[in-house]
């Protein structure tokens, strides 16, 4: 079975700016993994590439066997990206948002209004999926965003700080479908994350990235026993040389 | 058809009817827009007719009697008359004493003046007539003052003698030919609608257009949806097409808008010619015609094509709808100045040079066609609806290789003094 994300020596350089520099790293179906790091470490970048938004400078990636280079609108068709702090389109309902996001995938209207009811679902945000989406809440726009990403059931959802920004509640609703996604329908999810407390919770597995290098890679539980530490904030602290 | 254009169109529609700025400007605007037009032209009017003023009345006297000779020196009070006595209306004559005299307009005080203003003191009902007659060659504003003159001329001989005296019967020479009944002053101000309110008007819509366009792709990206929609499962071609042909339906709307607002003002103007006379338009070189409107139409159409292309292709340098705002503005000369520039000049008489550069600017084409077509000249319009088609297709070309990559995202316009004040760091870019 292929491998869903596999990244060999990827190197991206915008002008002087070196953002990935030799990253290279693995991702099992069906598997949450996380990308974690400070801001600048390349963590949008990664992931922006895996959606095949930005080309590598140099390196490969592929997504379930797909090259995001050569097979850009294939691998398209088997992922979902969920930018970092992203928006809705402000004039649309969150119901007629969904319905355009699914009209990308069918054109069927039953498979449709099915794709939208399960993003209903997810959302949680029952009767205000009517409302339009400049009336939302910044953790309502976020769930309406997550239950677009996760609705068509893709094979890979790309997830930039899925809950940047959100209290404690939102924050808490978008884990717990994530979870609860994977589980139920074996969705693998790529999402990165400056909240390495959260990341510890959710991901499978997680790799630390600073300067555009993962510096180290492994289970949470693993990492934290490597480096005797409390928590993923501490092992990235020991690893970068700052503790 | 292309996978994902119609919903993308659809999606564009509600996005851009539902934004309140984008409403205030296609409805609003234009209804306040005409209405300013009309008081600065009126101001316009009246300082020419100042001017006008100082010029020489040609008054051909068929009447000799002494009414007739206290009405001429009633008129030499405010104007500098001319007299000439005894002429038979006919045109070959008349267009020689106007000829003679250096001047565009005379008027004539017909046989039985002096007895009509005697009878007047008795009958009130018993009215004197003075003709006027005014060629129209279309040249410009000035034309239309001196109708207005006369008719201050006859109000100050009316206070003087007695209300309603005398009243003014008034005639244009229109190509050697006189057209009895038909104010020149009204053709004028046709004349007048046509040379300025079509440039303005295509200047509003292009530059109203550029900014739903811009606005558009800023917004997108401003929102990071445009990363949402460009990691999905559809043509990116489609993504393009669906964007610049939503703001196409809504300018056309806009368009429409401006249109009906601009039939309204001149249908003022039109309905000053009387129903009984045949006078057809399009042969004077007043309105273009139907042929005529569907390549101004055309020509309308690819230019506003180009410019949205551009547009979208401005604002993805932009990393916000400010930015864009800012960056499209930069287009905005290369509409502003032809559209200002042809108001009052025609290109044929600008230096060599300067025509080169205004045949190379797309913007000016529809408003040399809005010109060329109401003077029954389709080649200019042709020409123009070519070079323009061939600028859109580059425009459009470079328009879908930029959607088509990466550069969308990260194409920026970098100024040195920016970059040194602030570094972004590589999670931006």
């Amino acid at each position: 079975m292929s491998l869903a994300i596999e990244a060999v020596q990827v190197v991206k350089v915008f002008g002087s700016i070196h953002a990935l520099d030799g990253l290279s790293f693995k991702v099992k179906p069906g598997e949450i993994f996380g990308l974690i790091g400070p801001n600048g470490a390349g963590k949008t970048t990664a992931l922006r590439m895996v959606s095949t938004l930005l080309l590598p400078t140099s390196g490969m990636v592929k997504v379930f066997g797909l090259d995001i280079v050569d097979k850009a609108a294939d691998v398209r068709k088997v992922i979902t990206y969920l930018p970092e702090e992203a928006g809705a389109y402000r004039n649309l309902s969150g119901w007629e948002y969904l319905e355009f996001m699914a009209r990308f995938n069918t054109n069927n209207r039953d498979e449709i209004r099915k794709i939208v009811g399960e993003a209903a679902e997810i959302s949680g945000l029952g009767e205000r999926l009517k409302d339009r989406a400049k009336t939302y809440s910044k953790g309502m726009k976020r769930r309406l965003l997550v239950a677009r990403a996760l609705m068509t059931k893709p094979k890979l959802a790309v997830l930039d700080e899925p809950t940047s920004g959100l209290d404690v509640l939102h924050s808490y609703h978008v884990r717990e479908v994530i979870k609860r996604y994977v589980k139920e329908c074996g969705v693998t999810i790529l999402l990165s994350s400056h909240n390495m407390l959260e990341v510890e919770h959710l991901c499978d597995r997680v790799a630390l990235l600073n300067k555009g290098k993962i510096v180290a890679e492994g289970k949470p539980q693993d990492l934290k026993t490597k480096f005797e530490s409390e928590n993923l904030e501490e092992v990235f602290a020991k690893v970068v040389g700052l503790a | 058809m292309l996978k994902g254009f119609m919903n993308i169109l659809v999606k564009e529609l509600k996005e851009l009817i539902r934004d309140p700025k984008i409403l205030l400007g296609i409805i609003i605007v234009p209804l306040i827009m005409f209405p300013v037009l009309g008081s600065i032209m009126s101001y316009s009017m009246q300082s020419a007719q100042e001017q006008a003023e100082k010029t020489i009345l040609l008054v051909l006297n068929n009447d000799g009697g002494n009414l007739s000779k206290y009405f001429i020196e009633v008129l030499n009070y405010s104007a500098k008359v001319s007299v000439v006595n005894n002429v038979t209306l006919d045109e070959d004559v008349v267009l020689d004493l106007l000829s003679k005299h250096n001047t565009t307009q005379f008027i004539e005080i017909p046989e039985g003046f002096s007895i009509n203003l005697t009878k007047h003191f008795s009958d009130p009902t018993v009215k004197a007539a003075v003709n006027f007659y005014g060629v129209f060659s279309g040249s410009g504003i000035f034309e239309s003052i001196g109708s207005s003159m006369i008719d201050s001329l006859v109000y100050t001989f009316n206070r003087v003698v007695a209300p309603d005296a005398v009243y003014t019967e008034k005639s244009a020479i229109i190509r050697g030919k006189i057209k009895k009944g038909i104010d020149p002053a009204m053709l004028s101000n046709l004349m007048i609608l046509q040379a300025i309110a079509m440039p303005i008007t295509i200047m509003i819509l292009l530059q109203l257009s550029m900014q739903i366009a811009a606005t558009s792709v800023a917004m997108e990206k401003e929102a990071k949806t445009l990363e949402t929609l460009l990691s999905l499962p559809t043509d990116r071609f489609a993504i393009l097409m669906g964007k610049l042909a939503g703001s196409i339906l809504v300018a056309a709307v806009g368009a429409l808008t401006y249109m009906v607002g601009f039939n309204y003002y001149m249908s003022s103007f039109t309905a000053a010619i009387p129903t009984d006379i045949s006078l057809d338009l399009v042969s004077l070189g007043l309105a273009p015609s139907l042929f005529g409107y569907v390549l101004l139409g055309i020509s309308l159409f690819v230019t506003l094509l180009s410019a949205l292309a551009l547009a979208v292709i401005m604002s993805a340098f932009a990393e916000d709808v400010r930015g864009a705002q800012s960056l499209v503005g930069f287009i905005y000369p290369l509409i502003f100045i032809p559209s200002l520039l042809l108001m009052y000049l025609d290109v044929n008489t600008l230096p060599f040079a300067l025509r080169i550069v205004m045949y190379a600017i797309p913007y000016t084409h529809p408003i040399l066609a809005s010109k060329a077509v109401t003077m029954g000249d389709y080649w200019t319009a042709v020409w123009g609806i070519l070079y323009v088609t061939a600028f859109t297709l580059v425009i459009m070309y470079a328009a879908s290789r930029l959607f088509a990559t990466e550069k969308i995202l990260t194409a920026k316009l970098k100024f040195k003094w920016l970059r040194r004040r602030k570094r972004k760091p590589a999670e931006e870019l």
